[in-house]
């Protein structure tokens, strides 16, 4: 996808709406040069009585009963300026309506297609990326994309339409005075880009320096007792003063730089207008124009002079976009995971791996290693090794958050890369090594895959999960918020509520990945022991560093260097010299400590 | 100490509270006279401002009717050309004292504030976060200095322009100014009801946006949870609703803004058609030039722009009431703990203390019936004693909310006893000051951080005066000198943000360094010596027995191993001292101490063979 097929993709959904939106700066724009027109025509025609030239004129005097009607009824003109102020603000309301829409169905339809977009990045893609960077895109890029069609199109397509008709307009009357009143309008072109620019430094120079000083005081908070026990107050506070000292001078020469270029912009544009006055007054003594046109010269240069300064704003918004919509488009040139094609099963739970190899694509080694064990519904594997042999790696590939790069994975006999990957992770429930929970409460983290579950439901699964009675114990009992905003659960809390919400799936294979580990030995064995009650024909695998969590498998494997070094079930391995049979005795010996307490 | 909850205070953002705002202009300070020379400028250019379309006004109703004299045209161009260069001057003046009323109200105000972080009491940090504190330095103080140096500018602006086109017209003719001026009460009322909308409609629109930025983040950060749960779909359809509310509140506050405007200038059409109609007669009657109506009905345009922005000030004034309220309660919160008047003035404060007088700390440190609690009647010490000599090095070890970091906080005075002395040197310390017991502290603690800079840098943050040679020579003390000297740039190696370029060894290596380029009497280790592999953890054995030789000490240790060359190690448990000796007298009494210490020692060797895992 380019830039303009992006553009073309989200603004080709509300095109009548923009295009609606061009059709009303038109309005706006004849609109507000009409008011000066009528003016003119006031002075000239009705107060002046002179001739009317314009046939258009002659035709509008007519409908409303002649020149000389008018003139005895004033109202009548001052009821059109009226009328056209108020399709003037008509079409404000309306571009600002329609502008807000776009804009605002625009970011929709955005924000949706990026959240669901990352949301299915491979694995090993979402492992990689940044979260602040991609953040950051999905927030600040959008908000650019977003401000620019949210008004500033329009406001070009205005600054150059009102130039453009309103110099027809005034070479119409006179070309010899339109000449001279574009005369500056080049050069406040020229002198707004220029000081626009030397300001967006200052603008960089800003942010950059703020972020220093933020970091500053950022980590003097986080050494709060360095800086107190070396009695380094005053040391810290002057090294903040200089930080600070130097924001503030950037600050003051940014706020300066504005000003001399609001005072040159400004001085510029009454030169412009005085100029036109000057050659103006002599154009009207020498009858090349009447004082009517006069003022319109006077009013259209009022008119135009400020949508040229703000000209240089704009544009430099817009090659803002395009950068933001660049940034955007790397994030939807990642490819996604397909998780609807393959073949829906339903699955018992056999489990065969058949010398599965997995290696990353950009690794030298494998992390995995001619793995080859089987389990049937109703038995438990356990894996044990070191940090780093590959064990969570390969229940992954179960999972298929990675994919096997050789060997083969077969679930009830059926090829794992055939299976739809849907079917196979709702049919695998895995408690992961650090939980995430989500900030909703505690109830609905737990029944967050089974929206229609009933109370009765999870709760069971939080009493399984031996986590109801420290639920209910918190002054919100199940309402009770996870998250920044609401309680700071324990580590240990934390993995039991992921298994509770695991376990209210009831999926014929359960996973878990170390995730018994910061809850005490007594509870890990009543949760294993209500899991096991719960479904006699469950296939389960888990990993643990406790002896008592493995010792019931019926498998036993030692993981190391992503190899199998041991297998067998508990009493062969603690007979046979290797990795487990110290770990038992190492185990064995803490035991005998504490119980001797 | 963090089940203390911290309560943000609601502040009333309904009605103009001006008294608040008084204590926030004290607060100006230096820029006061920098205000009053804002308020000059402002009436000066709104003085040009009106004066303009009066000069339009003369080319038209004199010159073009045909009065044309050169030497009159050269004059009228003339004071036109003043009047160009004055409004530029003007523009660029008064904005200039905005500059300097923003950005030293800013300096001052971020300044003080900083101050005042360094001077608060611990106990102020454990019950407020971190990130509250950030962004009243940030957001809060920004949003002050925005109102002082713009929104008052405008104010003034507004009433002098008001003010002044309402004396012209009425001099010029009373009858047309009283049509346009009939118009201003009813717009002053629609425009302060609008911009009091308009405002909080866009901040419930903020609201949710922040909302949509958490999504983001939980839909990142819950990748695996969602992929492993397949929550892809409830996800989406999550993000949807609030997508859609998004944009249903944005719409709402869009069509609510941009009618403003209209009615504004549906508004002023009205006067302007009045003025149409019966200026139009006066000056068919001949009783009036047309450039006089003319100038009316640039007058009349030029009215609501003072209005519209004088009502966006008072809104906004009200929505920065909060901004306000919070910086002044942070400025004046009280400090927990100070040295009395009589202490200052012997050895001075943190900030100017008379070093001259600061007496030779010896090391001797004794707690006399110490009771202490964080929170009232949970106490965590009641009568705790200890007695503690000149270079003995003392290990206290126990569990979590034992006590044994409360016993650190009270020697450093980071907290003070509820009751009872601690006494240094024989002499209660509450007689000495905080900047001398501190500049005899060294500190090392449990999760070191550094501070952005070199390494170099952040060694001799223990001691400014100290040499490259002293600075090399600590490094070499505690073993850091190795991994520096293959760094690219040596000492002078950037460690990054808190230390982030550095492993957590060696940040807690140069943190050691740090501690002993100040050569402090009394030294204290919080539980350093966790989370560093084997090698470190030998380097750094080797460094705390240098460190220990000749000073008083205190270690909190979860690893025993360091401190079995300890003077004492002392057991606490629920804040009382249940055994205390030599590491092989508590090893042969077989109690709590050696149950601690077999336990550790499996743990270690499991921890080997199966990686730094927790059990």
């Amino acid at each position: 996808m380019t830039v303009n097929d992006f553009i073309r993709k989200y603004l080709g959904k509300v095109a009548i709406k923009q295009l609606m939106v061009f059709l009303i700066v038109i309005i706006y724009t004849l609109g507000n040069l009409f008011s000066p027109l009528i003016f003119s025509f006031i002075i000239d025609n009705v107060i002046h009585k002179k001739e009317i030239t314009s046939s258009i004129f002659i035709f509008i005097a007519d409908k409303f009963g002649g020149i000389a009607y008018l003139q005895k009824n004033l109202w009548l003109p001052g009821l059109l300026l009226f009328a056209v102020n108020i399709v003037v603000g008509l079409c404000i309301f309306l571009r600002g309506k329609l502008n807000s829409e776009i804009a605002q169905n625009m970011t929709e339809n955005m924000r949706n297609d990026l959240y669901n977009h990352i949301q299915l990045w491979p694995y090993s893609a979402l492992s990689k990326s940044k979260t602040g960077d991609l953040i950051q895109r999905c927030t600040s890029d959008v908000e650019t994309i977003r401000s620019f069609f949210s008004g500033q199109l329009a406001e070009i397509v205005y600054a150059v339409l009102i130039t453009l008709i309103a110099n027809i307009v005034l070479f119409s009357i006179d070309k010899r005075l339109a000449l001279y009143s574009l005369i500056m309008i080049p050069i406040i072109f020229i002198i707004s880009l220029y000081f626009f620019k030397r300001i967006q430094k200052y603008f960089v120079l800003y942010d950059d320096t703020e972020s220093e000083l933020t970091t500053i005081t950022q980590e003097n908070l986080a050494n709060l007792r360095v800086v107190r026990a070396f009695n380094r107050e005053k040391y810290e506070f002057e090294k903040f003063d200089k930080k600070n000292k130097e924001l503030s001078k950037i600050d003051f020469e940014w706020i300066n730089q504005l000003g001399i270029q609001w005072g040159i912009g400004g001085s510029l544009s009454m030169a412009q207008i005085l100029v036109t006055i000057l050659i103006g007054i002599f154009e009207v003594v020498n009858g090349k124009i009447s004082i009517g046109q006069f003022s319109v010269f006077i009013s259209y240069e009022g008119m135009i002079i400020y949508p040229v300064r703000s000209l240089a704003r704009l544009l430099s918004n817009m090659g803002k976009m395009k950068v933001a919509i660049g940034r955007l488009l790397e994030i939807f040139n990642e490819k996604t995971e397909d998780l609807e094609s393959g073949k829906v099963i339903d699955i018992k739970g056999n489990i065969v791996f058949d010398h599965v190899g997995f290696q990353y694509e950009d690794g030298n080694l494998p992390v995995l290693n001619d793995i080859s064990f089987k389990i049937t519904p109703g038995e438990t594997l356990a894996i044990m090794g070191p940090t780093g042999s590959g064990k969570s790696t390969l229940v992954h590939l179960l999972t298929r958050l990675n994919d096997y790069t050789s060997g083969s994975i077969k679930v009830d006999g059926v090829e794992l890369k055939d299976i739809q990957k849907k079917c196979l992770r709702r049919s695998i429930g895995i408690v992961l090594q650090e939980p995430f929970l989500f900030s909703k409460t505690i109830y609905d983290n737990i029944k967050i895959s089974q929206k229609n579950a009933d109370k009765e439901k999870v709760y069971r699964a939080a009493k399984i999960a031996s986590v109801h009675d420290v639920i209910t114990e918190f002054s919100a009992g199940y309402d009770t918020l996870v998250g920044e905003k609401g309680v700071t659960l324990s580590g240990g809390q934390k993995q039991r509520i992921a298994i509770a919400r695991t376990i209210i799936n009831e999926c014929p294979i359960l996973i878990f990945d170390d995730s018994l580990s910061a809850v005490d030995t007594q509870t890990d064995a009543a949760i294993r022991k209500a899991i096991k009650g719960l479904s006699k024909h469950c296939t389960t695998i888990i990993i643990a560093h406790r002896i008592s969590s493995t010792q019931d498998a019926d498998h036993i494997i030692v993981l190391e260097n992503g190899q199998i070094s041991q297998n067998g079930n508990h009493q062969e391995l603690i007979n046979e010299d290797g990795l487990y049979k110290r770990i038992y005795e190492i185990q064995t010996a803490m035991k005998e400590i504490d119980d001797n307490e | 100490m963090s089940n203390i909850q911290f309560e943000e205070k609601s502040y009333n953002t309904d009605s103009l509270d001006l008294n608040l705002w008084k204590r926030i202009l004290a607060l100006l300070g230096n820029s006061k006279s920098h205000l009053i020379k804002l308020g000059l400028f402002m009436i000066m250019t709104a003085a040009i401002d009106v004066a303009r379309p009066y000069l339009d006004k003369i080319a038209i109703d004199y010159f073009a009717v045909g009065n044309i004299k050169t030497n009159e045209v050269v004059l009228y161009a003339v004071v036109y050309i003043v009047v160009i260069v004055l409004n530029g001057v003007l523009v660029s003046g008064f904005t200039r004292q905005s500059a300097y009323i923003e950005s030293g109200f800013l300096y001052d105000i971020r300044d003080r504030l900083f101050e005042k972080v360094q001077k608060l009491s611990y106990s102020y940090f454990d019950k407020t976060p971190t990130g509250w504190i950030m962004s009243r330095l940030s957001s809060d103080v920004g949003r002050l200095a925005e109102i002082f140096a713009w929104s008052l500018t405008d104010l003034v602006w507004g009433v002098a322009v008001m003010i002044a086109s309402s004396v012209i017209m009425l001099k010029t003719n009373w009858r047309l100014a009283l049509i346009v001026l009939a118009i201003v009460p009813i717009l002053a009322i629609v425009s302060m009801w609008f911009q009091i909308r308009i405002l909080r409609n866009y901040r419930s629109v903020r609201a949710i946006n922040s909302k949509i930025t958490n999504a983001f983040n939980e839909g990142i950060t819950g990748a695996k949870t969602t992929k492993t749960l397949v929550l892809e779909d409830e996800n989406l359809k999550e993000f949807k609703q609030l997508t859609a509310e998004y944009r249903h509140k944005s719409n709402q506050a869009a069509y609510f803004s941009s009618a403003f405007m209209p009615i504004v200038i549906g508004l002023s059409a009205i006067s302007l058609a009045f003025i149409l109609w019966y200026g139009g007669n006066q000056v068919l009657l001949e009783k009036m030039q047309f450039g006089t109506l003319l100038m009316f009905t640039e007058y009349a345009s030029q009215f609501f722009e003072p209005l519209k922005s004088i009502a966006g000030i008072i809104a906004e004034l009200q929505m920065a009431q909060a901004s306000a309220e919070r910086v002044l309660s942070l400025l004046e919160e009280e400090v927990e703990i100070t040295d009395t008047a009589e202490v200052i003035k012997k050895y001075g404060t943190v900030f100017d203390p008379i070093k001259e007088n600061y007496p030779r700390l010896k090391g001797d440190v004794e707690f006399e019936h110490v009771d202490f609690s964080y929170i009232k009647d949970e106490p965590i010490l009641s009568d705790f004693n200890l007695k503690v000599k000149a270079g003995q090095s003392i290990a206290l070890v126990g569990e979590t909310g034992s006590g044994k970091s409360t016993i650190i906080n009270l020697i450093c005075r980071f907290y003070q006893p509820t009751s009872g002395r601690i006494l240094i040197d024989g002499i209660d310390y509450k007689q000495r000051s905080l900047g001398w017991l501190h500049s005899n502290i060294g500190y090392v603690l449990q999760t070191p951080t550094l501070f952005t800079g070199t390494i170099r840098d952040n060694i001799r943050y223990g001691k400014f005066e100290a040499t490259d040679e002293e600075i090399k020579k600590a490094a070499e003390m505690v073993g850091a000198d190795s991994f520096i000297n293959k760094l690219e740039n040596g000492y002078d190696s950037e460690v990054g943000e808190q230390g982030s370029k550095l492993s957590t060894g060696e940040k807690q290596l140069i943190s050691f360094a740090r501690a002993i380029v100040a050569n402090p009497a009394l030294f204290i280790l919080d539980e350093a010596t966790s989370s560093v592999d084997t090698e470190t953890e030998k380097k750094i054995q080797k460094a705390i027995d240098v460190i220990l030789r000749e000073r008083t000490s205190f270690i909190v240790a979860h690893r025993l191993s360091t401190i079995v060359n300890a003077d004492k190690i002392l057991v606490i448990d629920k804040g009382r001292i249940v055994e205390s000796g030599k590491h092989d007298e508590l090893m042969n009494k077989k109690g709590y101490y050696y149950r601690l210490y077999i336990n550790q020692f499996n743990k270690d060797l499991q921890n080997k063979l199966l990686g730094d895992m927790e059990l």
